[in-house]
């Protein structure tokens, strides 16, 4: 059974479970400080984002969060109009969205990510993004556009919370889902077949499970029900890129039912920006396949509800429908992300019917879960293997300086720089961001772990702990930028509290005394501590053993 | 000798629908020497819509498959005839002349009982290949019952992910990505980092904290018993292990192909609508090859090519795919012929197996199709008997309630084949991999 029921007061190492679960982590500073208020309200605060001024983050984000040069763009000897993109060789925003969508950089997208997961103040809100990017998981391959990717993971923050037939909603009119399964080329006009590839995912992947509450034929019938949602774009989402202006990109869509009936001026079709669209070609069921029945329940989807568009209440119903199924499906995903993966079917019945009593109200469902005994339970601790991006995040954030210290840093920003590692090392790490292999996205927990994804985890160790450098203008500059010094404020005496410090960052899973034992034995040969340069590099060597060790892949 | 041709000729109009599967005995052929045969796996992630890849040809079938596909159909003038009814797409590069050759055996119609359509729930099915599964693969299963625990590299799986079809109860095979750098931790010993970093102090300080068994992991990490801290150390165990015979310093020798492979300068391969294809079963694929030059004791390989699941755009999609694949299969096949190995080349070594964990459905939507149930695997070597295998194509005019294919043929009776006849395995440790006896198939 699990008790869902809110804890009256909480301890330091409670308030680290809520940040490392939570969130990306926090320090043992920050946790004290956290501990000392009431659980309750405090875990309401961090879920909803309202304890932290974002105003610091907003002017890093705005002009130097990347720290890694862009390359110039030559002008096209062959296309009128075309200028030359010079080369940015300092820090600057992250340029794949807005007006640089047509950069359309799917690792800069990937680093862009990482930065805010790691600097930004509502760190859950980043959290909550990432949990729905691998429950809606949308591959940025096939949709081919890092400025779209980028628009979803902005709709997870932004209806993250919301009930969760909203969100259903708002992601089954997102440009990038739209693409990625195919709901923009769902033509069901006339007697043609309905492509049922979003109908099908959208409840087996999405909001049910396989085999939970429907059949073939609700596929299908929901497939009509959606047939002709897409997006269009308008001139101010439309950028070209200035090296070669017939190279357009969309930067952000508008969701339009592809319906026949006419477009406002100057509105581009989806796949087609480089001439306006007068209509939008119809690809909308009519007639007497409008009326579908669709989990045991009749509709008309040929016209809409008030304040819907037609087969928009067909959505909403998978999860008044199928209460039940729905609210299981979701407290299982929750339990396994938040929670550990060793949940049993009650604790999954006990959360589903919190679920359904909240109505499916994320916001009140999570803060009622991130405050339970249950959540806390200390036999929870430690009890999932994170994920790459996650223990990526999370080790920097530790390790790496605070966001007013990075951006005093001189000639470049101490940033670290997410696009140089971001790229080679999730993927072989198991965690693609933004473009997971499949709609069904990643397994988490135990399945994060094999030969091959430890061994790219050491390489971004590396990086992170030991101080790797890259070079740009002739100037070395940490990948990571750390200082040993602001992991220890104060002197260590001895090997020991050296551990103990990084420990206390890193709060890696119990590490078996004579694991450490060994560690510093061999590091620090009896007599040979004092604290020097040599000492601190040795630090960092623990500090990448303990990220490697298996402990270090629990929180 | 029965010839390709006469089996299907006997088989009568009704082409492969009825008929006990036969495939040709032929000259030259290699016989599956026991427990030394190479397998690499091709996992066709997606659902192959394979009823475009051997289209009906002729007959009730190809009638049936006009009517049901007016805009994806391949026309009957355009397909290779493979005799009985069945055609070959002519994009499917070079299966033609392997198929003359009698290198491949075709087996349509494979597939499941109870097929519920979703990709997950197929392809773990695929992947666990039991009568009873228990979350461990077939091939893994066969590697708990082949391999000591500790011999790590016997199988492995050049995709980053370690898929079910290589798990078993008792050990696990590798995931290996790339050739180099397959060493603790590759960036270590290269020149980004330089003194004072001690690569041998770490290196040892990790092996230890991954080989250490001297904590009570149910106390570490409560009663729910989730062994995190054993799956990490697990996984770091391997990677370590994994080193190990794992060419010079991690690092396999390099090896440039003489056979041009899809992707490469020398071989182009341009999509119908432009650009150039994927490279990434190539690039797997050269891998494997160059595993296999390199003396890697691996007899099970598993590769990946996803882009299968079209739903929407198929007529540029799909015949690409089908470029690839045959293509790429083709290129690793000539280039298995240049890997010498003990008795001859790698080519008598090797069989490669494609499958996808489902056919698509018979009638097209616009522009596409969606997932249906009886799928098409293949073989490719030199101890193949080359033919159709399995026990028929399906009838398309008989099909299950949402329209989709009855399967022919069990897919646990090709892996019981391959266990058997292929990999080595005693026909009753082979049915006991499996949970029963499935029928064995003729293509070895």
């Amino acid at each position: 059974m699990a008790d869902l029921s809110p804890v009256a007061s909480w301890t330091t190492d409670d308030v680290l479970h809520l940040g490392r679960r939570a969130g990306f982590g926090l320090s043992p500073a920050e946790a004290a400080a956290l501990a000392a208020q009431p659980p309750a309200a405090a875990v309401a605060a961090w879920v909803d984002g309202t304890a932290a001024s974002t105003a610091a983050f907003d002017a890093v984000w705005a002009d130097r969060a990347d720290p890694v040069w862009l390359p110039a763009v030559a002008a096209s000897a062959s296309v009128a109009g075309s200028v030359g993109v010079p080369a940015v060789n300092a820090p600057h925003r992250y340029a794949v969205d807005g007006a640089d969508a047509w950069r359309n950089d799917l690792g800069r997208a990937q680093a862009s990510w990482a930065f805010r997961m790691q600097y930004h103040p509502w760190a859950f809100g980043e959290r909550l993004a990432l949990l729905w990017h691998n429950l809606f998981a949308t591959g940025g391959t096939k949709v081919g556009n890092a400025a779209l990717m980028l628009g979803q993971i902005q709709t997870f923050r932004a209806a993250g919370l919301a009930r969760f037939d909203d969100l259903l909603v708002a992601v089954s009119k997102d440009p990038a889902m739209a693409i990625w399964l195919d709901s923009v080329l769902n033509n069901a006009r006339g007697a043609n077949v309905p492509n049922e590839n979003y109908a099908r995912e959208v409840m087996e992947l999405y909001s049910l499970g396989a085999d939970n509450g429907y059949s073939q034929a609700d596929i299908t019938q929901l497939a009509l029900a959606l047939s002709g949602w897409g997006f269009v774009v308008d001139a101010t989402q439309r950028v070209a890129n200035p090296a070669s202006p017939n190279q357009l990109t969309a930067s952000a869509g508008t969701f339009r039912l592809q319906d026949g009936t006419a477009l406002p001026d100057g509105t581009y079709l989806w796949n087609s920006l480089g001439t306006p669209a007068t209509a939008a070609r119809n690809m909308r069921v009519t007639g007497s396949r409008a009326l579908i029945t669709f989990l045991g329940r009749s509709f008309d989807v040929s016209t809409a509800p008030a304040g819907m568009v037609p087969g928009e209440d067909a959505v909403r119903s998978i999860v008044s429908s199928r209460a039940a199924n729905c609210a299981s499906f979701l407290a299982s995903r929750l339990l396994r992300h938040f929670v550990t993966g060793g949940f049993t079917a009650g604790d999954v019945a006990d959360l589903a019917a919190r679920i359904e009593a909240l109505g499916f109200d994320l916001r009140a469902v999570l803060k009622e879960l991130l405050a339970s005994a249950y959540f806390f339970d200390p036999a929870h601790r430690h009890a999932l293997v994170e994920g790459p991006v996650s223990w990526a995040v999370r080790a920097a954030r530790q390790l790496g300086m605070d966001l007013a210290t990075a951006d005093a840093q001189a000639p470049a920003k101490g940033f670290p720089a997410w696009a140089l590692v971001a790229t080679p090392t999730f993927e072989a790490a198991g965690q693609k961001l933004l473009d997971p292999a499949g709609p069904n996205g990643w397994r988490e927990d135990r399945a994060w772990l094999n030969s091959n994804t430890v061994r790219f985890r050491t390489k971004l160790a590396a990086a992170v702990a030991l101080g790797e450098t890259f070079t740009q203008g002739g100037v070395a500059v940490p990948i990571f930028p750390s200082s040993v010094d602001l992991w220890f404020p104060a002197a260590p005496a001895d090997p020991s509290a050296v551990f103990d410090g990084l420990a206390a960052l890193l709060q890696p899973g119990p590490i078996p005394a004579a694991v450490r034992d060994g560690w510093l034995a061999a590091l620090w040969p009896a007599g040979t501590f004092g604290w020097t340069a040599a000492d601190r590099n040795k630090a960092r060597e623990l500090a990448f053993l303990v990220l490697c060790s298996p402990a270090g892949q629990l929180y | 000798m029965v010839t390709r041709r006469r089996f299907l000729q006997g088989v009568g109009a009704a082409g492969l629908a009825l008929g006990l599967e036969r495939c040709t005995a032929r000259a030259g052929a290699v016989s599956a020497a026991s427990g030394s045969g190479i397998l690499v796996v091709v996992d066709l992630d997606g659902g192959n819509d394979w009823l475009n890849a051997l289209p009906p040809l002729s007959g009730a079938n190809r009638n049936a498959y006009d009517a049901a596909r007016p805009g994806l159909g391949v026309p009957a003038l355009s397909l290779v005839d493979l005799g009985g009814g069945v055609g070959l797409h002519p994009d499917f590069t070079g299966m033609a002349d392997l198929w003359t050759a009698g290198r491949v055996a075709f087996i349509p119609g494979i597939g499941m009982d109870n097929p519920n359509l979703s990709h997950f729930v197929s392809a773990d099915m695929w992947g666990q290949g039991a009568a009873v599964p228990d979350g461990s693969g077939w091939l893994g299963r066969f590697a708990d019952r082949a391999f000591a625990p500790a011999d790590v590299l016997r199988g492995i799986s050049v995709t980053s992910d370690l898929p079910v079809m290589l798990r078993g109860r008792e050990r696990s095979f590798v995931s290996i990505s790339s050739a180099s750098g397959f060493v603790y931790p590759a960036s270590l010993r290269g020149n980004r980092l330089g003194a004072p970093w001690e690569p041998q102090l770490l290196e040892d300080g990790f092996a230890q904290a991954v080989s250490s068994r001297a904590v009570d992991v149910a106390a570490l990490l409560g009663p729910d018993g989730q062994g995190g801290y054993d799956a990490g150390a697990a996984a770091g165990k391997l990677f370590l292990d994994a080193q190990n015979g794992f060419g010079t310093d991690g690092t396999l020798p390099a090896r440039t192909p003489r056979v041009p492979y899809p992707g490469d300068a020398a071989y182009p391969v341009r999509r119908l609508d432009g650009g150039n294809l994927s490279g990434s079963l190539s690039a797997q694929l050269k891998l494997v090859a160059r595993m296999l030059a390199s003396g890697v004791v691996a007899q099970v390989y598993f590769t990946r090519i996803g882009g299968w699941d079209t739903h929407a755009n198929q007529a540029v999609d799909h015949p690409n795919l089908l470029r690839t694949l045959g293509g790429t299969l083709g290129a690793f096949y000539q280039d298995l012929a240049t890997i010498p190995a003990t008795d001859g080349t790698m080519q008598d070594k090797v069989m490669v197996l494609a499958w996808s964990e489902f056919g698509r459905r018979v009638k097209e939507n616009q522009g596409g199709t969606d997932h249906g149930t009886a799928g098409l695997s293949l073989c490719l070597g030199n101890a193949v008997h080359g033919g159709f295998a399995g026990f028929g194509y399906p009838d398309l005019g008989r099909l299950d309630g949402n329209g989709n294919m009855l399967h022919t043929t069990d897919f646990r009776s090709l892996y019981a084949t391959l266990l058997e006849r292929w990999l080595g395995l005693g026909p009753a440790e082979t049915d006991a991999v499996l949970g029963r006896a499935y029928p064995r198939l003729g293509f070895l």
